[in-house]
């Protein structure tokens, strides 16, 4: 009797991530919020998407990158070059901007072959050239003196709903990738490539598709962002300090969770709004602390923390130990 | 022909000091696989400790190395027993290593900013400025002296590794850490001491990169990436693997210029460390035990 | 699968409660003070700098207090400075400025410093529509954009190559320097290097005949390894030695620069030379007869009687301390922009943005005047002052001749022995 794979969502999370993702749509109204709340909770879901994509190969294939910064700012570029010299639609530069990104991610096939720390260091190895050599490109990316896109108010304040349905999309499909036959085969890979392979999953066929989605969301999440800055400049959006910003809200979320990015995002994001303003001297340490913690005593980050604190409740008196996770 | 001469100099020097900042990397992943990734806050923290006791004690920074050598040694020795030891050993580890490391480095740099603020500083000494003729070009003695000490270090590696007790200890390990349990080998013990090495050697490159150049609590990243590509270039294990790459990736940088912009020869390392990566993982000299 | 959402959506509803409710207004009609709104690098890279952007702009905000208020309209009212720390980062400085707008809902806004910054935070305050005084800011590209609310107080840095180049061709025309003299022209990648190049090269361009510019070459920050460019240098043969560096680039280039002995009949680093730290890491006799170029110096306290107020003042305040550009551009453009609101009669944005874009009022920049002209996008273009660092340990201005203190001394006497 053949058994029916279980349904990728439940009826019941897919009503209440539709009733959030509607929530959010109608907070700015709603609540009658402030152009700075406004604008930040756009960051916001800008940097869930970015966190979100990054984990695919971070955590689902666990293949560490910290050169992602270089799909972010290509992304970036393209979007704005697209913007300035051919004046097509944001949404439509933003789209070219995944589009290249994602084309080029093939090109680091030959990366993918390499395991663990060795691919962390090559990544760190291109992301790094890819800044030397983006800022030397004058025409591409304006050189050092980057790229100033026309100010547009009314499309900063749309931007928030075109950022909450990228990280709402992102969101949904880390889950599908989760839970259904790839994301199986992406643990396999994850687990031992070799006896992946052995069981005939082919890992760079499935490595390379997921660097392909998860170069282009991020690429995707940096055209948004161009479009939020109205100035990007290659330094800043190359630079290494923004590829380690993937990996930390990832790892501080929950790496390999198909949603803990979500929760790093918003600490990041919380972290870097109100203390900044309070003890500016204090963020990095504070992120290095985070990250200590986090590796050493819970793995999965601020989602593990959360799932044991709900288990702790669950094994209250009364309950029959069912830990659902 | 003279300029070639020049550059050749320039070359060797250049590879003088990658060799200094890569052996304590080296050192480290080659025994313990752990990419160690606050090398860079190590390096940086010597540059301070050694500006620190130029600055307020007026010690020579070339007398204040045994100093700096044994702070680091045992800020390495914290380090592996505090929190290195607590991660799972093997590929799975990997990735956590790196992350774990990657917060003490911007620990580090948040104590150097709330201590020292971040200005630039650099050691000045009477000799500072002082060079020697060598073959119709002029050579800063500081870095004839930075060339000098990758030499001994280098030197001084392979004898303890081949030589001592402890060496062959480590060489062991290296090869296999399970086996050595079996035959009485303290491998923790070696571990720790083998971080510690490492970290002294990264102190003692800071210290000597402070008398060449700048630094503000920012510096080490460039220190890293550079020690990535001359430590991948080398292979695991050989000292004098990671000496020879050094030169290899020094030469490339300073000739590069003749066919790139100045600008662009800064990508040259990197590039250099994707295709070995992609072309020969095992580096140049192939994946040798410590040697 | 509803356990998984529901660290987000708790997350969510956690950020909401705490940053969603809007702030209430304040009522124009009877405002009890000005509010005025700033960024500045009070850590990270730029700390040192920020901190000296703020002592000008704090010292400007004192004497508005000693006088018991701005005037406006009649009405003295108490001026308040609210400064945030940007942390040298551009989403920081975008963020700050937006939450300085429209969360503490302050009335103008002044700049913070370095051009990336400056370039990044100036479109919120354009597209806000709130006017945006700065003196951080001297790329001429952020003045390009069409702009209409942005100020800025720094002349471009083109300016400063072309203000070099003046001096040299006074040089040469006088036989001090051979022509055609030939350049090495070496620029640090950043938009401030970039402009730099662009004042040397239009110049040498106009003046065909008289230069040569043989080596052209961006160098990456914070670099290590000068050799190979040095030897580039070297090989060419050059008369001139134009860099454009920041500190720590100045003090690793110039130390190999002097460690090959290498000496040429000119040499400048851009806007670097006469800084203490510089001296101290690489010692008098190796700064000598280096040229400088700077916005503003104490030494035109004695040119400039707004200069000399200036530097009375900040010598009170700060301890018998010299004043350098940092500080005088920041009071200064917290004084454009306090002249242009009483000058305006009121707190209404585009009023003052309507006075800030004809101002014409008595400055302690060189020249003496400051004005923000509309067809140079509201950058200043005041000159700059060369000076020449002397084996005393002065730095005396050497040009223009208004208001030099010395003659500049061409060529290098160094590289006679």
């Amino acid at each position: 009797m053949t058994a029916r794979p279980p349904a990728l969502f439940s009826r019941r999370a897919s009503i209440g991530f539709l009733a959030v993702c509607a929530v959010l749509a109608v907070l700015p109204v709603a609540l009658d919020l402030s152009a700075y709340v406004h604008n930040q909770l756009t960051f916001l879901f800008i940097t869930i998407a970015g966190a979100l994509a990054w984990n695919w190969m971070g955590g689902f294939v666990g293949q560490v990158s910290f050169g992602h910064a270089a799909m972010f700012g290509l992304g970036a570029f393209v979007a704005g070059r697209l913007m300035l010299s051919f004046h097509l639609p944001p949404p439509l530069c933003w789209l070219g901007g995944a589009v290249v990104a994602g084309v080029l991610a093939l090109g680091a096939h030959p990366l993918l072959r390499l395991r663990g720390p060795y691919f962390s260091i090559a990544t760190i190895g291109v992301g790094e050239a890819a800044r030397v050599v983006f800022t030397y490109w004058e025409k591409f990316t304006g050189g050092s003196s980057g790229l100033s896109l026309p100010i547009d108010g009314d499309l900063k304040y749309q931007l928030y709903w075109w950022a909450l349905v990228l990280a709402a999309a992102v969101a949904a499909a880390s889950v599908a990738i989760r839970r259904s036959s790839l994301g199986l085969k992406l643990l396999a890979i994850k687990a031992d490539v070799d006896a992946a392979a052995d069981v005939g999953i082919s890992a760079t066929f499935y490595q390379d598709l997921i660097f392909v989605l998860s170069g282009a969301v991020v690429a995707l999440s940096g055209g948004l962002y161009a479009s939020f800055l109205s100035f990007i400049e290659p330094a800043d959006m190359f630079g290494f300090d923004r590829s380690i910003s993937f990996v930390l809200t990832a790892v501080i979320g929950g790496v390999g969770t198909a949603l803990g990015p979500v929760l790093g995002a918003v600490v990041f994001v919380i972290v870097k709004t109100y203390l900044l303003a309070s003890h500016p001297d204090l963020h990095l340490g504070l992120y290095g602390l985070l990250l200590i913690g986090v590796i050493l005593f819970e793995p999965l980050g601020l989602t593990g923390l959360f799932r044991r604190v709900m288990r702790g409740i669950r094994r209250a008196p009364g309950t029959a130990g069912q830990v659902k996770s | 022909m003279d300029r070639l001469l020049d550059m050749a100099l320039s070359a060797v020097l250049l590879a003088g000091l990658y060799a200094t900042m890569a052996y304590g990397l080296g050192l480290i992943y080659g025994v313990l696989r752990v990419v160690n990734l606050a090398h860079g806050g190590v390096i940086m923290g010597g540059a301070y400790l050694g500006w620190y006791l130029h600055d307020r004690l007026g010690i020579d920074p070339y007398l204040s190395i045994p100093i700096v050598l044994v702070a680091s040694f045992i800020v390495g020795v914290v380090m592996y027993q505090g929190l290195v030891r607590r991660l799972p050993r093997g590929p799975s580890g990997g990735p956590a290593s790196l992350l774990l490391l990657f917060g003490v480095w911007l620990v580090l740099r948040n104590i150097a900013y709330l201590v020292f603020t971040g200005d630039d500083r650099t050691i000045r000494t009477a000799y500072s400025s002082s060079s020697v003729e060598i073959a119709s070009s002029h050579v800063s003695v500081n870095r004839l002296v930075v060339l000098g000490l990758a030499v001994v270090i280098a030197v001084t590696l392979h004898l303890l590794l081949r030589r001592t007790q402890t060496g062959r200890a480590i060489r062991a390990v290296a090869q296999n850490a399970d086996s050595c349990t079996l035959v009485g080998i303290d491998v923790n013990r070696i571990y720790t001491l083998t971080f510690g090495i490492g970290s002294a050697l990264a102190g003692v490159a800071g210290v000597l990169l402070a008398t060449l150049f700048s630094f503000s609590p920012n510096s080490g990243s460039s220190e890293l990436l550079k020690s990535f590509v001359v430590v991948v270039l080398g292979g695991l294990g050989s000292v004098f693997g990671v000496a020879v790459a050094a030169l290899i990736v020094a030469t490339a940088e300073v000739f590069a210029i003749l066919v790139l912009p100045a600008y662009l020869t800064t990508a040259v390392g990197f590039i250099l460390l994707v295709l070995v990566l992609v072309l020969r993982p095992g580096g140049l000299f192939g994946t040798r035990v410590l040697s | 699968m509803g356990m998984r959402l529901l660290p987000s959506v708790f997350s969510l509803a956690m950020l909401w409660a705490v940053g969603g409710c809007k702030p209430k207004a304040a009522q124009t009609a009877d405002r009890s003070e000005i509010l005025i709104g700033s960024t500045l690098p009070l850590t990270g890279s730029e700390a040192r700098i920020g901190g000296f952007f703020k002592e000008g702009y704090e010292l400007a905000f004192d004497e508005i207090a000693k006088q018991g208020g701005l005037d406006v309209g009649g009405k003295k009212l108490p001026v308040k400075l609210m400064l945030n720390d940007d942390t040298s980062n551009q989403a920081t400085a975008v963020n700050l400025a937006d939450k300085l707008i429209n969360s503490d809902k302050v009335d103008f806004l002044l700049g913070t410093y370095s051009t990336a910054l400056v370039e990044a935070q100036s479109t919120v305050a354009e597209q806000n529509k709130v006017p945006y005084v700065n003196g951080g800011g001297a790329a001429s590209e952020i003045y390009k954009r069409g702009y209409k609310y942005i100020f800025g107080a720094l002349s471009p840095v083109e300016l400063l190559g072309t203000t070099l180049m003046d001096w040299i061709d006074e040089q040469q025309k006088a036989g001090a320097l051979p022509r055609p003299a030939k350049i090495a022209l070496l620029w640090e990648n950043t938009a401030h290097g970039k402009d730099f190049r662009k004042g040397i090269s239009d110049f040498a361009a106009k003046n065909a005949g008289g230069y040569e510019i043989v080596v052209d070459e961006s160098f990456e920050l914070n670099g290590k390894d000068f050799s190979a460019l040095l030897g580039k240098v070297k090989a060419a043969g050059v008369d001139l030695f134009l860099a454009d560096a920041h500190l720590p680039d100045y003090i690793t280039l110039h130390r190999q620069y002097v460690d090959a002995r290498l000496c040429h009949k000119v040499v400048s680093y851009g806007a670097r030379g006469s800084e203490k730290s510089a001296i101290e890491a690489l010692g008098i006799e190796n700064v000598s007869y280096v040229l400088s170029g700077v916005w503003w110096s104490a030494q035109l306290a004695d040119t400039l009687p707004l200069a000399k107020k200036f530097v009375e003042a900040f010598k009170a305040k700060y301890a018998g301390r010299t004043p350098e550009w940092f500080q005088a551009l920041g009071y200064e453009a917290a004084r454009a922009l306090f002249t242009a609101i009483t000058q305006a009669g009121s707190l209404d944005r585009e009023a003052v943005r309507a006075k800030l874009a004809v101002l014409k009022m008595e400055s302690l920049l060189p020249g003496g005047t400051l004005e923000f002209p509309a067809d140079k996008g509201g950058e200043v273009q005041n000159l700059f002052v060369v000076q020449q660092n002397l084996p005393d340990g002065k730095a005396p201005i050497i040009f223009p001749k208004s208001v030099a203190k010395a003659v500049g001394v061409a060529p290098n006497p160094r590289c006679a022995q």
